[in-house]
């Protein structure tokens, strides 16, 4: 096994087996770190907990939902600011935050009581309101109590309200990943099959694992409604709590972030025998072949097909702009999950960088056994990396920039390495074919971002050029490109808006004739 | 809701079909051929990484087997919803296959067989009976 030891964490011998160098030859037989285990004590982890993983993650983008933790309201933190799942009903589940507000008394007397008043306060307080989710705590769940009682006594109080009770603790897990794990299998336990959809059409789908990060939900449910395809709910950004009651009745799961979301689909498929389709929304290739994938499954292709020629032809010229721009550039791909493997390959293929790193917060071997097949030889594939890891491999690869979180982020800026937020984007969304152009629009202007040459100069010591002009991005990045390229009436830059997702919620969408109700053809190749 | 028995414990409890590279003994021009088409595969495709063993085993059998009927001209079962999930990616494989390695094209239809066959058993072993992902063996979702 091709381990790679880091310097900084000779003193914790186990961590060796959380890195590995893809060499010549390797495959997943012989070259896979571990994965998904207990972070070691001394490590420094940038994991979340897996209350984190089930309300930050996946509970809170539902958007028509008052969404409680029952804890200290320290736990809530991860909510105003720092998350952009976006919804179409004005943010409603970013903009109020509510938490029980537990305190010491309430440790040694029990929180029950107090947990009844917050949630009717609640309800009360947003009467149009009428859907709740409940999230459990590590406090919470040590002093026992007993969320679900006061979850149903609720429900008959108060007529026509209808809550969710999440119990996935801090602590029930060693990372967010154990909190998606048991929000899926809760979800499908409580809610689905618990309500009837109208069927409008006769394709339907669920979305899932899928959290409209900037938008990115709603980019793609465009391209689904322009193929007449019914998306009967989402899992779960910009998603409707009753919409996903309604899971039962789709004809396929398109299953996007499998990381967060594959059980949920797993056991649909197991339990109502829909099948489970991976697709991925990133990249022109891989949409493309997923649009086109969906379009075979309810033998309507040839829509699928129309939306790949128009959209390739409006943006590829500007992907290639920013791809002849960014070749050769060294990429940290430093991801929490699922965005390791869905960018490994694609940012190499269509934007010419080349990934020298990849590493997971809280991905299982499962997604390891992706991301380091997507690399190539010479990769640098990290578990559960500590900070101290993280600034010694930036010092051993030098990359051009790092794609990862906003606390990594900080960090790799300090040591004059750009930094993308991958898991809430800069300038999103980054799904579908103008949002790839605008993940390297993005990439483009934090390589080339004349700040980095600013920032290397100490003012306390070095000497100032006065003799020297401000570099612009358009200089540097175009130094050394022939002429054909700088000199090209084919190729531009990003022309799209800054806002590119509003107005796809004000758009109508052409009716397709249905078939006899029941009947969904198929065509054969 | 309880949630319902598992049906289908045996299957989850598998066996391994393979102890060592099915490829390893192939002549030089096979083993190329199959790195050409399992590269495709690892690169571009999803479906032969679900999260356990005895899901893997079936998403491989069912969208190599449809595949390699495709490749062959022959007719493919689409009956089921499942089946069809199957066929879909089948597609996706055999027009990839087709278009970047023109001498599959070239081959009889016997030789496309036996040569899927080995990629079977070669994705088989690199995402199951070889892999060192101890969670594929987990019996629960």
């Amino acid at each position: 096994m091709p381990y790679h030891e880091f310097e900084v964490s000779k003193v914790i011998p186990e961590r060796k087996q959380h890195a590995v160098i893809k060499g010549e030859g390797e495959d997943l037989t012989s070259c896979l770190p571990a994965g998904y285990l207990n972070t070691i004590p001394g490590s420094i982890s940038e994991r979340g907990c897996a209350y984190c993983g089930a309300k930050h993650v996946i509970g809170t983008p539902m958007k028509d939902v008052i969404h409680i933790s029952h804890g200290p309201v320290g736990c809530t933190y991860d909510t105003w600011q720092t998350k952009r799942y976006i919804s179409d009903n004005d943010n409603f589940q970013l903009k109020y935050t509510f938490a029980t507000d537990v305190k010491e008394k309430h440790i040694v007397f029990g929180a029950e009581k107090l947990l009844k008043q917050n949630i009717i306060e609640a309800f009360k307080a947003f009467p149009e309101t009428k859907r709740m989710t409940i999230y459990q705590t590590c406090a919470t769940a040590l002093i026992g109590d007993d969320i679900n009682a006061i979850a149903e006594e609720v429900m008959e109080e108060l007529p026509g309200t209808d809550i969710f009770v999440c119990n996935s603790p801090g602590f029930a897990g060693p990372s967010q990943s154990g909190g998606h794990h048991k929000i899926n299998i809760a979800w499908i336990n409580q809610k689905v099959g618990t309500l009837e959809p109208t069927i409008t059409s006769d394709y339907v789908i669920n979305y899932v694992g899928e959290y409209n990060i900037q938008g990115d939900q709603e980019v793609m449910t465009d391209y689904f409604k322009r193929m007449g395809i019914q998306v009967l709910s989402t899992f779960t950004g910009n998603g409707s709590y009753d919409d996903l009651r309604t899971m039962h009745r789709a004809h396929l799961n398109v299953l996007e972030c499998a990381r967060s979301a594959e059980y949920i689909c797993d056991e649909l498929r197991e339990r109502y025998g829909i099948p489970r389709l991976d697709i991925d929304g990133f990249g022109f290739k891989a949409l493309s072949d997923s649009l086109r994938k969906i379009g075979l499954f309810f033998g309507i292709e040839e829509r699928a097909e129309a939306i790949i020629a128009e959209e390739t032809a409006r943006w590829l010229p500007e992907l290639e702009w920013y791809k002849a721009r960014l070749k050769g550039k060294k990429v940290c791909l430093w991801p929490g999950g699922s965005k390791l493997w869905h960018w490994a390959h694609a940012i190499q293929e269509e934007m010419g960088v080349k990934v020298v790193s990849v590493y997971t917060k809280f991905g299982h071997q499962g997604d390891m056994e992706k991301g380091v097949s997507r690399c190539g030889e010479g990769a640098l594939a990290i578990d559960d990396p500590n900070e101290l890891e993280g600034l010694e491999a930036l010092d051993m690869l030098k990359p051009d920039v790092i794609f990862t979180g906003k606390r990594p982020g900080e960090m790799a800026k300090k040591v004059n390495v750009p930094y993308l937020n991958a898991h809430a984007y800069h300038n999103g969304p980054y799904k579908g074919f103008e949002g790839w152009v605008r993940f390297a629009r993005d990439i483009y202007n934090a390589i080339y971002s004349p700040i980095h040459k600013l920032s290397l100069v100490d003012i306390s010591k070095d000497e100032i050029p006065t003799d020297q002009g401000f570099l612009t991005r358009r200089m540097l990045s175009d130094r050394n490109l022939p002429a054909e390229i700088t000199g090209s009436s084919e190729l531009r830059e990003y022309s799209g808006k800054y806002d590119s997702v509003s107005a796809l919620r004000e758009k109508t969408y052409p009716e397709f004739p249905r078939a006899e109700a029941g009947a969904v053809e198929v065509v054969a190749e | 809701m309880a949630t319902p028995k598992i049906k289908n414990m045996a299957e989850r409890k598998y066996e391994k079909v393979y102890t060592s590279n099915p490829v390893a003994d192939a002549d030089p021009e096979t083993k190329e051929r199959i790195a050409q088409l399992e590269n495709y595969i690892m690169k571009h495709c999803l479906w032969q990484f679900n999260s356990r063993g005895w899901d893997r085993r079936k998403q491989n059998a069912g969208i190599l087997g449809k595949t390699t009927q495709l490749l062959c001209d022959e007719p493919v079962d689409i009956s089921t919803p499942l089946e069809k999930c199957y066929w879909v990616d089948a597609v996706c494989l055999d027009r990839a296959y087709r278009e970047l390695f023109p001498w599959i094209k070239t081959m009889t239809k016997d030789d496309i067989k036996a040569l899927m066959k080995l990629l079977h058993a070669r994705m088989d072993w690199l995402t199951i009976d070889g892999s060192l992902n101890l969670e594929l063996t987990v019996v629960n979702y």
